[in-house]
């Protein structure tokens, strides 16, 4: 009876006491008080973002069977992978992606290109007002994208925008909603809507490089170029990859410029995008396969963006 | 200290979560439809309502202070188009869909044929005769009624009288004569069109309709398709000739700089539907006076053939506890002549029921016309002859995307609008028959 008592009254006797095991209590208490601060995120998370996602997976596993007219109740009945067949036989949906692909391979380096100048630029010593320019350049993203479309809209339109008008009065003859054009037309909206956030999160990247650096850098005869190129522009890779990450995402996700633009420019078809394609699935009421569509299109951003990391990781290592 | 942190944390956290859920289920709180299902005795049965057309709600509110064994609940939600049917059938598939939904004619099928909507032949059969036969044909499938007819798009010519006067232009009254209009516009003035290409599915349709096509039909249990017929073959010849010659504006109608084209005078006339009309006074207020209706340019001499552009009806969506309260509730709404009345003066919308069409309301026109008076004339003589076997087929939402597209482009000048036809009669069989229905060529 007394044998098990022994350590504990041991315990209180050497004056260790409670310390070791308070400490851990402690410990227990902000992981719970934690714990109980992320339940809010974390009913939301679970139940607005991963149950539509499983749900949507599951939902690309069944197809609906009707007979006759259809009229009555339709079945619902698995399907296997027979929906992803579907979509990848699919060539508007195929083609979809071709033309993300081309938009994005050239309009994503263009404006990280851009957004990098623009943060050396406000980064460097000799540029006046600063915090207005750096305000201008953030603004754009400040448009909710779908105003921004609609403000283009206008502007590109032959009769109504003030471009073409322009453009004619020194005799170039440009239709920003043709069939080809309306790429670039696309691409220029999406380089006008997130160049400053790029730039800003570059910028604050700048920030964070060391003022020894740059004044040793100078005291050795650099430039403004050669500080940019050898000591700025290494510093913020991490910060560019990430940019190049979240334009990649944000590319294979295109859907607001050109569905709006797709009422006045003949070229933009109702699947001029994956998600368009998927939507149009959806509205069409064969969910099954619009689910397929949307699980594609979420591995497809998961390989590229992935891709894009490890391969810039491996260059990292190499050089 | 330490516990008194934790208790505030926890509090805080309790309080947050809770702010959460509560902000979950606010959502889900706006379609309790169930509501009804145990109602004590002496209640008023509530009958849910989701509609899109802007003003529908005042006619709502007439029926509530007409009724009190029956309420209506209206909901405002967005445009089909623009996500209002999704809506729908996501709340069908959920299972908490409103009782009644204001669904367009075209669409009508496609909820049918999903098994969204309540088989209403039972409650409906009755009221029948109070109704244009081609609307109640446009909300009926096989015989069975899926929705109570709310309104009708009749066709008619919309012409800028100070122009057609300038330009020394008659009035057309047949296809022969409008496109030679056309070409004696384009002579006098390089800048000048008379004529809109139509860049949607629907007007393509309407125009096939008035000349006596017909895109779906039913037969024993199997759908025909036929998209490529004669009459819509030569509706899309001619139009492709007019593309040809290069005498329309190929621009979406209702789009801020077509109402800059009618006003400025560079577009002469319009080929639309009675709600148009209400369109044109909102959205061009500076040809009041300056504009006039007149019947739809004709195939052959002296007809009076008419095709219809939109309109819809009110269905009672699955899974509806009250569907007979919610299908008398319908018929109340678009035949009583209070509630039509406040429909026509809020809505614009022309009415299905052959006695709204008699009311003062739709009869006295309005002064922005130049004919004004005489505008619910043409419109109800267009209603009347507009040809009734039409029907639209359980797969528009996938069809309207593929000839918009299609439409879009030929008014780029890219493809043929007969070739287009045949394309789309094409993809709508493989599409029906992919999902399981019967289909006869």
């Amino acid at each position: 009876m007394k044998a098990p008592t022994l350590p504990a009254q041991q315990l209180v006797e050497t004056g260790t006491t409670t310390t070791k095991p308070r400490k851990s209590r402690l410990g227990r208490r902000t992981t719970r008080s934690a714990l109980l601060f992320l339940v809010p995120f974390m009913i939301m998370f679970l139940s607005m973002k991963m149950a539509p996602i499983f749900y949507a997976i599951y939902q690309s596993f069944f197809k609906t069977e009707r007979s006759g007219l259809g009229v009555g109740s339709a079945k619902s009945l698995f399907a296997g992978f027979e929906n992803y067949f579907t979509a990848l036989q699919n060539s508007d949906f195929i083609a979809s992606f071709g033309r993300v692909f081309l938009i994005g391979i050239i309009q994503v380096p263009l404006m990280l290109t851009i957004a990098l100048f623009l943060a050396l630029l406000l980064d460097s010593a000799f540029s006046p007002f600063k915090r207005g320019f750096r305000l201008i350049y953030f603004l754009p993203y400040a448009f909710p994208g779908v105003i921004a479309a609609i403000m283009w809209s206008f502007l590109y339109q032959p009769n109504i925008g003030p471009f073409s008008g322009w453009l004619s009065a020194i005799g170039l003859d440009v239709n920003f909603l043709a069939n080809n054009t309306v790429f670039f037309s696309i691409g220029n909206m999406m380089t006008w809507g997130f160049t400053g956030f790029n730039m800003l999160v570059i910028y604050s990247a700048l920030q964070a490089v060391p003022e020894e650096l740059t004044e040793a850098a100078s005291l050795d005869g650099a430039g403004w170029w050669a500080t940019a190129w050898h000591i700025k522009i290494p510093a913020v890779r991490p910060a560019v990859i990430l940019t190049a990450v979240f334009s990649i995402i944000g590319t294979v996700q295109l859907y607001n410029d050109p569905a709006i633009l797709a009422k006045v420019a003949p070229g933009i078809s109702s699947t001029f995008t994956p998600i368009m394609a998927a939507q149009q699935q959806t509205a069409a009421n064969n969910y099954n396969l619009g689910a397929a569509q949307s699980v594609i299109l979420a591995l497809v951003a998961l390989v590229l963006s992935f891709g894009f990391l490890k391969f810039t990781q491996r260059k990292g290592a190499d050089s | 200290m330490a516990s008194r942190w934790f208790k505030s944390t926890a509090a805080a956290a309790v309080l947050l979560s809770a702010a959460a859920l509560s902000g979950c289920s606010g959502s889900s709180s706006t379609s309790p439809s169930n509501a009804t299902e145990s109602r004590p005795a002496g209640q008023p049965v509530t009958i849910e309502f989701w509609g899109a057309a802007i003003g529908q709600e005042k006619a709502v509110d007439v029926f509530n202070a007409a009724h009190t064994d029956v309420q209506i609940k209206y909901t405002q939600i967005s445009a089909g188009s623009a996500g209002g049917y999704s809506k729908m059938l996501n709340a069908v598939n959920a299972g908490n869909a409103p009782c009644l939904g204001q669904i367009s004619y075209d669409t009508v099928p496609s909820f049918a044929a999903s098994g969204s909507l309540e088989d209403i032949t039972d409650y409906a059969k009755d009221s029948k005769d109070q109704y244009s036969p081609a609307a109640w044909q446009l909300s009926s499938l096989g015989g069975h009624v899926f929705g109570i007819p709310t309104d009708l798009g009749p066709m008619a010519l919309f012409y800028r009288t100070d122009l057609f006067e300038k330009y020394g232009i008659a009035v057309p009254t047949t296809w022969d004569e409008f496109a030679s209009a056309a070409k004696t516009l384009q002579a006098k003035d390089p800048a000048a069109y008379l004529a809109t290409f139509p860049l949607n599915t629907y007007d393509v349709g309407a125009l096939s309709w008035q000349a006596g096509g017909q895109w779906f039909g039913t037969e024993n249990d199997a759908w025909k398709v036929s998209i490529n017929d004669d009459a819509s073959k030569k509706v899309a010849n001619y139009w492709q000739g007019l593309v040809k010659d290069k005498l329309v504006v190929a621009e979406p109608a209702f789009d801020t700089a077509w109402y800059t084209s009618l006003q400025s005078g560079r577009i002469l006339s319009y080929v639309g539907a009675a709600w148009s009309g209400a369109l044109l006074e909102k959205n061009a207020p500076g040809l009041k006076g300056k504009i006039a209706v007149a019947e739809v340019p004709q195939w052959n001499k002296g007809e009076h053939a008419s095709g219809n552009r939109g309109g819809g009806a009110y269905s009672v969506l699955k899974g509806c506890k009250n569907p007979k309260e919610a299908t008398e509730a319908a018929v109340w709404l678009t035949s009583n002549a209070d509630s039509v009345t406040t429909l026509v003066k809020n809505t614009g919308l022309y009415p299905a029921s052959v006695s709204g069409q008699k009311l003062p309301a739709v009869t006295a026109g309005s002064d922005f016309f130049v004919n004004g008076s005489k505008t619910a004339e043409i419109f109800t003589t267009a209603a009347n002859n507009t040809p009734d076997k039409w029907v639209w087929g359980p797969n528009m939402t996938s069809l309207q995307p593929k000839m918009n597209d299609g439409l879009k482009l030929v008014g780029a000048g890219q493809g043929t609008v007969p070739d287009l036809l045949k394309s789309v009669q094409d993809s709508t069989v493989a599409d029906l028959k992919s999902q399981g229905l019967s289909v006869k060529e």
